[in-house]
């Protein structure tokens, strides 16, 4: 476990539409110097914002810009590495940008200054007029190649806003690009991605009362998960996409069924007297996680879906108020709401510890969701009676996603798309 | 050291060219990520029941935060319905319930499923025909009032007999 520290408050030089709250980072930050891409003023001005931007809110870089730079290389013969070890920068990214009619790409460099070497070269092939998607594709490929893991700019984000109506909505991991998938004049809860995240699954009270639904994205094409006359609720994909955990209520009492989206065949998980809900999967679909009220108050448990006759086995024991529990990627431990007190907060518990790390201090955090490399948890705040989205790493880093209109709740974040 | 990706979307075409042994090189076509927007129609069948007399037996009952069952107070009041269904022997009635906002949506959705089914159970046990009761939870989506503070947090921890 890296060891945290406070590094900054940026204040107000980065993009206006992001507010980024890094309070803190890791101690030892990759030092990247960012060389502005050559080509097109205006395009360039754009991608290096969202480089930026992107490799900073992760919380493991530090970006060095072009007045801090003692040298500025035109290209790759110019770049003299004393100037960049001095600094102890570690890394030297620069670039250009290829435009022909209306088709635009992007080349990058990435050298590493120590070995004083070049260790990736890239193109990206963009599409006209989406030059920030171009931009996140190029912070992947860099955030990638320095730290070994995937990166995550180029992935969405779903959630659900209020004004009056109720949309459901799709919009570029750093909150910028939204598209609507649904309005609607009654609630839409729970949305979550299939694991192509080609469609999404959610409920929305059209009908009169809670019903799950399962929508395509790219042509709008939606069905009801199942027909049954009772409420039903908290769909989550297994990991290989066949089946749809959800709750369902025909015996008054919520309790967890897997559904086979081919044959449309239940299969009963939970019995219990009490509320059985918040279904989610293991990376491997082996295991099932979901809250249950049998103790007496909200606790996480899980089930063992390839044994036989499993029984649910409880995984937190600390707070009066454990719910919304999801597995993190690597299987390590899971990331759920807590509550000890009276505050509803972000919690992470790793199966090799007997306790629960908290990750936010908020009053009224709710519905985390977690990257797909793992190291991001976006969830909602509440701020003066307004929902918002921020996030924060596992790195410590803490960022706030931009305003939108109205009230901003239940972030669901896509798998790669890349 | 190469890095080997599982790509799944079709789009994207990467290509690793070993020139040297030390250096990754990619190639790759930005998504297009196409997003088509639809209208929900909603049915608001609830207001097709809502004739004159239901409304004799309209109510609110309160709950304790995270509880589901009848204050003593809330038993006077489910008497008054009791009686008003028993006179309008043609009235159906729906159950909803409602959660306040702390604590996850889900749950809450089925807390306020509890509280309007432990209403339910109330009837039935006074003779009410449960053909007559359709039970549904908004959990905390439709507060009744706004706001952060004990206050309306209890005005929203209710079941509306409609």
């Amino acid at each position: 476990m890296k060891k945290i520290f406070l590094i900054l408050i940026f204040s107000n030089f980065l993009l206006s539409e992001l507010v980024l709250e890094i309070t803190q980072g890791t101690e030892d930050p990759y030092r990247v110097a960012l060389v502005p891409f050559k080509g097109d003023k205006e395009i360039s001005d754009t991608l290096n914002k969202v480089i930026q931007n992107n490799l900073v809110r992760s919380g493991e870089f530090k970006i060095f810009e072009s007045e801090k730079l003692l040298s500025l290389p035109n290209n790759e013969e110019e770049i003299v590495f004393n100037d960049f070890k001095i600094l102890n920068i570690d890394y030297l990214v620069m670039g250009e940008i290829l435009t022909e009619g209306t088709n635009i790409s992007a080349e990058y460099q990435v050298f590493d200054i120590k070995k004083g070497s070049k260790v990736r070269t890239s193109t990206v092939y963009g599409i006209p007029n989406k030059n920030r998607q171009l931009g996140h594709y190029i912070s992947d490929g860099i955030y990638e190649e320095i730290t070994g893991i995937k990166g995550i700019a180029s992935t969405k984000i779903l959630y659900v806003t209020q004004k009056e109506d109720f949309n459901l909505v799709i919009a570029d991991a750093d909150g910028a690009n939204e598209q609507i998938l649904l309005k609607s004049t009654e609630p839409i809860i729970s949305p979550v991605w299939s694991p192509d995240s080609k469609k999404v699954a959610y409920v929305s009270f059209e009908t009169g009362m809670a019903k799950v639904f399962i929508q395509d994205i790219a042509s709008g094409k939606r069905e009801i998960a199942i027909e049954n006359s009772s409420q039903i609720s908290s769909p989550s994909f297994s990991p290989d996409g066949k089946f749809l955990s959800l709750t369902m209520y025909q015996d008054g009492n919520a309790e967890i069924y897997i559904l086979n989206l081919k044959n449309k065949n239940l299969t009963r998980l939970t019995n219990h007297y009490s509320i059985d809900t918040e279904s989610s999967w293991s990376p491997r679909g082996s295991k099932i996680l979901f809250t249950s009220g049998r103790s007496g108050s909200p606790q996480l448990y899980e089930l063992e879906l390839r044994r036989f006759n499993s029984r649910p086995k409880r995984l937190t024991f600390d707070g009066n108020y454990n719910a919304k529990g999801a597995y993190l990627p690597n299987n390590e431990g899971i990331v759920f709401v807590h509550r000890a007190n009276t505050n509803f907060q972000i919690a992470i518990k790793y199966f090799d510890e007997n306790f629960i790390r908290p990750l936010t201090e908020a009053q009224m955090d709710e519905s985390p969701s977690i990257s797909p490399n793992g190291n991001v948890i976006v969830y909602s705040i509440t701020d003066e009676g307004m929902g918002l989205l921020s996030g924060v790493t596992l790195s410590g880093a803490k960022f706030r996603l931009p305003a939108k209109k109205g009230a901003v709740r239940e972030p669901s974040w896509s798998g790669f798309l890349r | 050291m190469f890095i080997f990706r599982n790509k799944l979307n079709f789009l994207i075409v990467i290509i690793f060219l070993s020139s040297c042994s030390s250096m990754n090189v990619t190639q790759e076509k930005v998504s297009s990520g196409g997003v088509k927007t639809v209208e929900a129609t909603s049915i608001n069948n609830e207001n097709i029941r809502y004739d004159s007399m239901a409304v004799f037996a309209n109510a609110t009952i309160y709950f304790e935060f995270d509880k589901s069952n009848l204050t003593s107070k809330s038993i006077q009041t489910l008497k008054s319905t009791v009686n008003a269904l028993n006179e309008n022997s043609s009235i159906q009635i729906t159950l909803a319930g409602h959660a306040d906002e702390r604590g996850t949506r889900e749950y809450n959705l089925a807390l306020g499923q509890r509280r309007a089914e432990t209403v339910s159970d109330y009837l039935v046990l006074n003779g009410i025909s449960k053909s007559r009761i359709t039970v549904k939870s908004y959990g905390e989506e439709r507060p009744a009032v706004s706001g952060q503070n004990e206050k309306s947090y209890s005005k929203n921890r209710r079941v509306e007999v409609n």
